[in-house]
């Protein structure tokens, strides 16, 4: 019972809302961790104020005994900074990219109650392109992923994607493959 | 005047700060459940309900600890 509950923890597939029947995930794709690592750490320094803060009125005004009210403002900094990082995970996580064999669904989550879900069919995909800017994504091997449809429609851009030329030649392999249909393999 | 008002507007406030906290938690662990896809945040989850309920524990102890009495005398 107990090894069944916490299965979802290793064990979840990739299904998700409103999936097809046969319809078959071949990448999630969300931002390079390098993103949200960034602005972890920013928490984490955040995390040091009361320590500062602490240091500085202990040498300044060590005649006050203010030990408690302090800790316990700290403890509710902590509280707001533990908000804060959950906060940027959730927007982090929540910001995908689905590739399956019948479409592409990006998940745009901007604030906890402002969610854009648009969807492009695999058939009306016309060009990929790869987009990597800068030492960091270069190094570290992200980008963005534009697909264009139809010429009057709009593009669909996928930000700070990890190996942007991998999902590149995944799209254009599972466009090709419909085209031919034949079934495309993941690599 | 009395000390007493002052503590209890102080215990209403922080009331209602954890309300305020636990109404945020419910929402991204909502959020994480809700549309999750995946393994990954399944697990951010369990560490921001665990990670929480820590926090707010201490936070709770600690403030039973401030003597507001002493504090404002």
């Amino acid at each position: 019972m107990i090894k069944k509950l916490f299965s979802i923890f290793h064990d979840s597939p990739n299904s998700f809302e409103g999936q097809k029947q046969g319809e078959e995930v071949f990448m999630l794709l969300r931002h390079h961790p390098f993103t949200i690592i960034i602005k972890v750490l920013l928490f984490i320094l955040a995390g040091l104020v009361p320590i500062v803060v602490w240091t500085i009125s202990a040498t300044l005004f060590p005649e006050y005994n203010w030990l408690h009210i302090f800790l316990f403002i700290s403890s509710v900094w902590y509280l707001i900074l533990w908000l804060a990082i959950f906060h940027s995970l959730a927007m982090y996580t929540l910001n995908t990219v689905i590739i399956t064999n019948q479409r592409i669904i990006d998940n745009d989550q901007h604030g906890l109650f402002n969610r854009k879900v648009s969807e492009l069919h695999n058939h009306r995909i016309q060009d990929v392109s790869v987009h990597t800017n800068g030492l960091i994504e270069t190094f570290l091997t992200f980008g963005d992923v534009t697909v264009q449809t139809a010429a009057s429609e709009k593009q669909f851009v996928f930000h700070k994607v990890p190996e942007p030329e991998r999902v590149k030649d995944m799209i254009m392999q599972i466009t090709r493959s419909r085209a031919s249909g034949v079934q495309a393999m993941v690599q | 005047m009395s000390i007493f008002p002052i503590e209890i507007i102080f215990n209403i406030l922080a009331g209602l700060v954890f309300l305020i906290y636990w109404g945020i938690t419910f929402v991204i662990l909502y959020h994480f459940s809700r549309f999750g896809i995946g393994v990954q945040p399944k697990k951010f989850a369990a560490v921001f309900l665990f990670g929480s309920v820590v926090l707010s524990a201490a936070a709770i102890i600690l403030f039973m600890r401030i003597n507001i009495g002493s504090f404002f005398s």
